[in-house]
Order: structure tokens, then sequence, then C-alpha cells
């Protein structure tokens, strides 16, 4: 072979040609592509402060010594924290701990929906303003009294906050015994041992403290960056059970979840093989993802390396961040999505069936729009209602210093929105509207339709800036039905739960999942698309363990929410 | 100094050896006359120069001397054009002294000026002929200019069309300019081109692998990657993607003699490891599959490369 060959096949060597380009990525005016599509409204439009009455501020306390935790915060969640049938909003904060000392108090917020488009921070009266350094939110009824409880990740310690029910919490943290000691990330709520009672997963990221801190870069002034987490080490995250008694009991050993070390930032929980028992997968940063399959009996088996997820195809750990499950293609199996970061595209595994995932985002617009970016916060959802999922993500780098080394690099970057369409994926961002033109440090991400319109809405938090709640226009385009389901038997919050329906030539199924997305979580509802088609020949629940039964339902309303409670004939409209 | 130096320490020992005094006034005569060559090149008299040197090195066993006057004998047969004897030379001075900055440096500069020289020849012995032209466009091609070049290529093949490696460049301008997320239609058809002109051609052969590959089309890539493999032993990238190919279309048992090659080729690359592991467990061999684990795992750790810049020293 001649060196000029030999030359060219290390020009196109494979890890060349994995790397995609994202040419022009950041390039396109917002204007040019606001005006896209020659949309009359944007799909999604971003709420002002002035009008939704959102005037919290994340504040990161970015300090010369680059702590890491500074860089990765912080979570959000819709939740209807009063059950006045209004999804509800919280946004975590940064706060006092070792390594940083808040000039002025730094606290976490919640805003009640007044039901018009604009809320009010209650955080003064429920008493939810955390105490740590926040991270992330994971919302669920941990005793099921029909009243969504707070569990709010950070470092070193993190809160359960009960809801009382008047508007008020309080902390049961010690109580519950779910302060987990550490650096405590996302968190994820699902029955793992099928006994009706939501469990409680929490992700741990690297050992850290102040005195552990690691320093990158020059020490002459502005030659630091924060560090990239490989100089950390692994640590295992925390399974709780849930005793039924307000307490909890650390089965993080005995699980086997402690076997498996990482440097965890995302997590959710799902049935990933289809044999009842829901399953856990977690990003990862810079050590391998795991993917723990429960087998029953309340033990998992970390087969993130033979599945193929724990490592790219190289057998490389990526920086595994935000994650999420869901059949996206409709085969009956629960596919993964993981956001990494800057040349090392986001992942789209789909499910094989054979207890493997291919990565098919090369496959797909995904791969070569996410080469250049660094992801966090995604979710899968219907934005346009049209029955097919789609896939929205936050995106941001690191590293607040990034495009001084790395020209082609951003530290702001915009929102990405994937359309799909009979069966193939489009970057559909330009025709999102402004609010996808803008470049955010964003974070995390949560999904709620605030205003019960049916057109599911996205709140997305920025480090060390305000949050963006973003209304969705797309979805009133089409039919749906909005659905509250409600375990007796399983665990109240149907984490689990699979939802399949009719309607004309379209069946559908969507699975209910715990956790996803990055510090986040999400309006509890399901929202069905039905595309044009105005109404539901029947609605299928398939429930959790234990009770594991179906319900069949016909007669359904569309363009409205309802509740079915697991056991009960009919449907409730929702309040 | 410190040749000089040993010449007289080595006729100090002489002197004290009597049983051998004829041949220690050989080597005290060499290591003068390679001092005295050595001299003559730092005055630039080169050609009087060469032929002490190239006399005298071959018995100078003291190393520094003998480096000292490797290196100027390169210098000097690099003035005068003596290409031959500034290769011989260079080249043993690589083995002796491997990784020796200098070295390193010299060896750089001649083979630039060597490639110089010969292009420069080329264009004024023969200025219209393809190997000209094409030298013309691999030159703007390196500097981005893959336009100009891709004419110049094209124009190549009017009068030669059977010239090997031509529709290759073809073929990497276009994947270049549909990026990777562009279509490939028209690089492929370079590339198909290229092995119909050069079936020997590995590398197109492996591109046209990565192509299918990507598509999903596994059969295809399975094809072109086991072709690429045959062409070239040594193409080790070839043998983990027929094998990876191989897994992906759940052809695990087929997929791990690539793949256990690609591992002796390329040891200290988790990629291969990863993969043989995925096969064996695969395919029952769960001995097999948890030792690969574990390679890979070691092969990971040492790995610095992990193609992010966050927490970015250049990588």
């Amino acid at each position: 072979m001649s060196s000029s060959s030999q030359r060219d096949r290390r020009r196109f060597s494979r890890r060349d040609f994995v790397r995609t380009s994202a040419l022009g990525l950041f390039s396109s005016s917002p204007l040019a592509r606001a005006l896209a599509g020659g949309q009359t409204q944007p799909w999604f439009e971003a709420v002002p402060a002035e009008r939704s009455g959102i005037t919290w501020t994340h504040t990161a306390g970015l300090s010369p010594n680059m702590y890491l935790p500074e860089t990765v915060g912080a979570g959000c969640a819709f939740f209807d924290y009063d059950n006045d049938g209004w999804m509800d909003i919280y946004l975590v904060n940064s706060g006092p701990c070792d390594f940083y000392t808040p000039p002025t108090p730094l606290r976490n917020a919640l805003y009640r929906n007044n039901r018009d488009g604009t809320f009010t921070d209650v955080t003064e009266k429920a008493g939810v303003s955390g105490n740590a350094y926040g991270m992330g939110v994971a919302v669920g009824d941990y005793n099921g009294d029909g009243l969504p409880d707070l569990y709010v990740t950070q470092y070193p310690r993190s809160i359960l906050y009960h809801n009382n029910g008047d508007g008020t919490f309080t902390d049961v943290s010690a109580k519950a015994g779910v302060a987990a000691p550490g650096w405590a990330t996302s968190a994820v709520w699902f029955d793992y041992d099928n006994d009706g009672r939501l469990d409680l997963f929490v992700c741990r990221f690297a050992d850290f403290s102040k005195e552990k801190n690691v320093w990158c870069g020059g020490h002459d002034p502005g030659q630091g960056y924060y560090c990239k987490p490989s100089v950390y080490k692994p640590m295992p995250s925390w399974l709780f059970h849930n005793n039924g008694d307000g307490t909890f009991t650390d089965v993080s050993r005995e699980s086997g979840i402690a076997a498996s070390l990482a440097k965890a930032w995302g997590a959710v929980a799902a049935d990933l093989n289809n044999d009842g028992h829901m399953d856990l997968f977690v990003g990862s940063d810079t050590a391998p993802n795991p993917l723990f399959m429960n087998q029953g009996g309340g033990r998992f088996v970390d087969s993130g390396f033979l599945a193929g997820v724990a490592y790219n195809p190289f057998g490389v750990a990526r920086s595994g961040m935000g994650v999420d499950a869901a059949d996206y293609d409709q085969d009956g199996w629960i596919d993964l999505f993981v956001t990494n970061v800057d040349h090392e595209m986001y992942s789209l595994y789909h499910n094989n069936h054979q207890g493997g995932f291919d990565d098919v985002s090369l496959r797909t617009p995904i791969g070569a729009t996410t080469e250049l970016m660094s992801g966090w916060g995604l979710k899968f959802f219907d934005f346009d209602n049209d029955g097919e999922l789609d896939l929205v993500i936050a995106n941001g780098h690191p590293d607040l210093v990034i495009q001084q080394h790395h020209p082609e690099l951003r530290y702001r970057q915009p929102l990405l929105l994937f359309e799909q369409k009979a069966g193939s994926w489009k970057n559909a961002s330009d025709l999102a509207g402004p609010a996808f033109a803008q470049l955010l440090a964003a974070r995390g991400l949560a999904l709620g339709d605030f205003d019960n319109d049916g057109a599911v809405d996205v709140l997305v938090t920025t480090n060390d800036g305000p949050p963006l709640l973003l209304k969705n226009n797309a979805g009133g385009d089409n039919h749906w039905l909005g659905l509250r389901l409600i375990g007796t038997r399983s665990n109240i919050d149907a984490i689990g739960a699979k939802v399949t329906w009719k309607s004309g030539e379209l069946v559908r199924h969507r699975s209910r999942v715990g956790g996803g997305s990055y510090l986040s979580s999400h309006d509890p509802r399901m929202v069905l698309g039905l595309g044009t088609r105005s109404q539901i020949d029947w609605l299928e629940v398939e429930w959790p363990g234990p009770g594991g039964s179906r319900q069949r339902f016909t007669g359904l309303p569309v363009d409205r929410y309802i509740t079915v409670t697991e056991g009960h004939p009919g449907w409730q409209p929702s309040a | 100094m410190i040749a000089g130096g040993a010449v007289r320490n080595l006729s100090l020992l002489c002197a004290a050896a009597l049983p051998g005094a004829a041949v220690c006034a050989q080597i005290t005569a060499t290591g003068a006359s390679v001092q005295q060559g050595i001299q003559l090149v730092e005055t630039g008299r080169c050609t009087e120069a060469l032929p002490l040197l190239e006399r005298g090195l071959p018995h100078v066993t003291d190393k520094a001397l003998r480096y000292r006057g490797e290196m100027a004998e390169v210098r000097c047969a690099m003035a005068v054009d003596d290409q031959q004897v500034a290769a011989d030379t260079l080249f043993r001075l690589q083995r002796e002294s491997p990784g020796d900055p200098e070295v390193l440096y010299i060896q750089t500069h001649m083979f630039s000026d060597l490639a110089m020289r010969a292009a420069r020849v080329l264009q004024e012995k023969d200025p219209t002929s393809y190997q000209a032209h094409r030298l013309e466009a691999e030159s703007l091609e390196s500097q981005g200019k893959e336009d100009q070049a891709a004419t110049i290529y094209r124009d190549i093949l009017k009068d030669h069309p059977n010239v090997p490696g031509i529709h290759y460049r073809l073929g990497q301008i276009a994947l270049a300019e549909a990026g990777d997320a562009g279509p490939t239609d028209a690089a492929q058809a370079e590339f198909e081109k290229e092995v119909v002109v050069d079936p020997t051609n590995a590398s197109a052969e492996f591109v046209l692998g990565e192509l299918a590959r990507r598509k999903g089309d596994w059969s295809v890539a399975i094809d072109h990657f086991t072709r690429a493999a045959h062409l070239d032993a040594g193409f080790s990238e070839a043998y983990l993607a027929l094998g990876m190919s191989l897994a992906a279309s759940g052809r695990f048992a087929d997929a791990k003699p690539p793949l256990q090659h690609y591992v002796q080729l390329e040891p200290d690359d988790p990629s291969g490891h990863y993969q043989l592991a995925i096969a064996d467990a695969h395919t029952g061999d769960q001995a097999g599959a948890r030792r690969e684990m574990a390679l890979q795992a070691e092969a990971a750790a040492r790995s610095k490369t992990m193609d992010t810049t966050q927490g970015h020293p250049v990588q």
C-alpha cells in the first residue's frame, strides 16, 4: 500500500468517521431560524418572567476555586402539590456547604399555579427552601396519601419533604433515613420489588468534598477550568426500600446496586425486558453507564457492558449525563437515550429484544447534530400530539471558558427538538421557535402541561441564570387525551404502567417510566396524541405489580384530562 | 570536544596496552580521521570530509565520536545532494540512537527536502504528466482548496481513467463536502469506481464498508471489510470493523476470529476487547467474556483519549 493511501486511511479512520461535523450548528441566525417554516405562531413560546411571575434565578456560586458542583446544577419539577389539577413548579438552587457560603441567603422556589398562566411564589409558606447545595428533585407519593412528596437532592445531604396536604411540607429526611450523605444528583421513585410502595433510587456522583476538590489548568489568573470528572473517583449510588411506615432501608449493597461504581448524573426506571420488573438505567460521566436489570427478589445485576450501553462502540466510557426511556418505535420494547458531551454524540439506544441495545444515533440526525454539543436534561414526548414520540434536549458545555480553548465549541448552546415522523427522525429545532435559537447554559428539563391545554410544555433550568418556561403551541393542532393514573394495589403513582390506545388505524402504547431527564421531575399525567382523529376506540391500562391487571375503557372523551383508578370501572374527569 | 577527548583517552589506553599496539594504532588513526572529517565539515569542506567520514566511521567504537561523525556526514551528504549516503547514515543513526530528538529533527528536514527536490524535478522534467498534476492537486487539497483539487483530479481522469487513487481522492473530497450529516452518494460512487480501477485498494474497501455500516447495512459492510482485511493483512481497523459488523448483525461466532486477530494486533485498544467480550458472551464463552472485560477495563484505564473537551487540555 502506498504511503498516500495509508495517509488517507488514517485520515478516514474509524474515529474520524464516526465523528460528525456540526458545521453551521451555531451559525444560523435566530431570526432565520425563527422565521423558518413561515409559522404564524412558534411551536414553543418562551413565557417571560414578567408574564409568568417566575422571577427566581439560580445562583451557582461560581468561584475561583471551580468546585465541580458549581457548573452542573440545577433541576426543576412540574408537580401538583395542592392537588388542584394544575401543575405547580419547583426549582432547585445552590446553598451553603463546605465549599460555599452564599453572600446572601439562597433558596429553592415553589411556585403555585394560579390557573391563568401566572404563578405565585409560595416557598416560604410551604417550607421547601432547601438547606444545602441543591442539585435535583424527584416527586413521588411515597406514603400513598394522595399528596405528592418532594425528594430534593443536595450536596452534602439530601432532603425528603413530606407533603402535609395543607400547603406545607415537613422535612422528614432523618426519620425516613434517606439523607444520602454525599453528592446526590438525580433521584427516581419507582417500585422495584412490586410491593405497591414507591422506593427511591438516588444517583451519587463522584467522591467529592471541598478537601477532595481537584484543580485543573494553570495557576495564573484565568487559566483554571472546571475539571473533567475523570479526575474524581466513582461511587456507588443508593437504593432505599420503602418500609411502608414512613421509613426506608438502605438496600444498596444487598440489592447489588452498590456493586457498580459510577459517576451518576441521570437515571430512569423502566421495564426494559418486559419481565414485569422495573430496571434502572443510569447515565455516568467518564465511567461506564450502569444498566441495572432487575432479577426479582430485590436483586439487580449491572448488564450495561454486555447490553452495549456502558461504553461507546470502541469500549471507551463516554460522559453520560441525562437519560430517558421510551418505546420510540412502538415495537413493544423500551429504548434508551443518553446525552453525552462534545465529540461523543448523544446515544439513541434501540432495544434489540435480546438483552442488548444498538446505538442508532448515527443513523438519525441526532448523531451529527450533537457532535459538538453537550447535553443534560432530555425527554421523549409527543409535542404535537400526532401519536409519534419526539425528543427535546437541553444543552450547554460544562466549562465556562471552553470557547477560549476550543473555538468550535460554545458554553451556551441551543435547545434541540427532534421530531419523529413515520419512523424517521428530523431535527426540527429550526421550526420550534426563537426559544430554540437562544443560547443557554441549560441543565435541568421537566415536562408538564401547566395550562392544561393538552400541549405538553417544557421547563428548562439554566446554570446561574433564570429558568425558561416554554409554552407549547403545537399540541393544540391535534386531538389528545390526558390521563392521570392512580394505582391502588400497585404504586399510587402508577410508575411502570403501560397504556395502549386505539383511534381508528392508530394504535399506540406508552409506558409510565420513573424519572428520566437530568435532576428533574415531570407532570405525572400522560398526554396521548391522536393526530387528527377525534375519538378513541378504546384505551387499555396494564397496571404494574403487584396488581398487574389490565383494564379496558371505551367511550372516552377527547381533548381533556381524565383520571383512571386501578380496579375502578370507568373514568372520572380530572380536577 | 567530547569526541576529541575520547580520541585522546583512547590513545592513552593504547599506549599502555603493548600487546595490541598494532590494533591500537589503527583505532587511533581511525578516530583521528573521523575527528578530522568533523572539523572539515565545520568549516564547510564537505567534499573533502565525506571520504574521511565514510572510511573512518565504520571502525569507530566510541559512541559519542561516532554520533558526532554520523551527524556531520548526514549534513554533508545533504549539502552535496548525495541522497543515498544521507539516507543510509540517517537510518543508522536512528537505529543507534532511537528517539534522539536531534536525529528525528534532521530526519524530518531531510525527507522534506527530498520531497521538495523530487517535486521540483518532476515539474521541470514533465510538467504535463498526470503525476505532476496529481501532486499539484494533493498540494491544493492539503491547503484546504478541495474544489480546485477536485477539478484537477477530474482532468486527470479524462486522459487517464484508470489511474489508481484518483477516484479515491475524489471520494474523500466528496465526503468532506457532505459533512457527516450530508448525503454520501457521490462519495460512495467514487469509491466504487476506485475499487473497479484498483481492486487492491484496501482503503477504498474500508470506506465503502464504513458507509454501509453507518446505514446499518451489515451484509454489505461485512463484504467490504472482509475484502479490506484480505487485501491488507496489517489493516487492523478493518478486522475490528468486520468484527463489529458481524456482531451487530447477530453473527457473534463469526465475529470472534477477526476480533481475536484485532486484539493481537492492537492489544492496548479497548475496542477489540470490548467487542470480543460481547461476542464471547453471546457464544457462551463466559470465561472468555470475563477475561476480555478485564482487558477492556485495563486498556480503557490506560487510554488517555476520551474524545471530549470537558476539562479541556488538548487531547
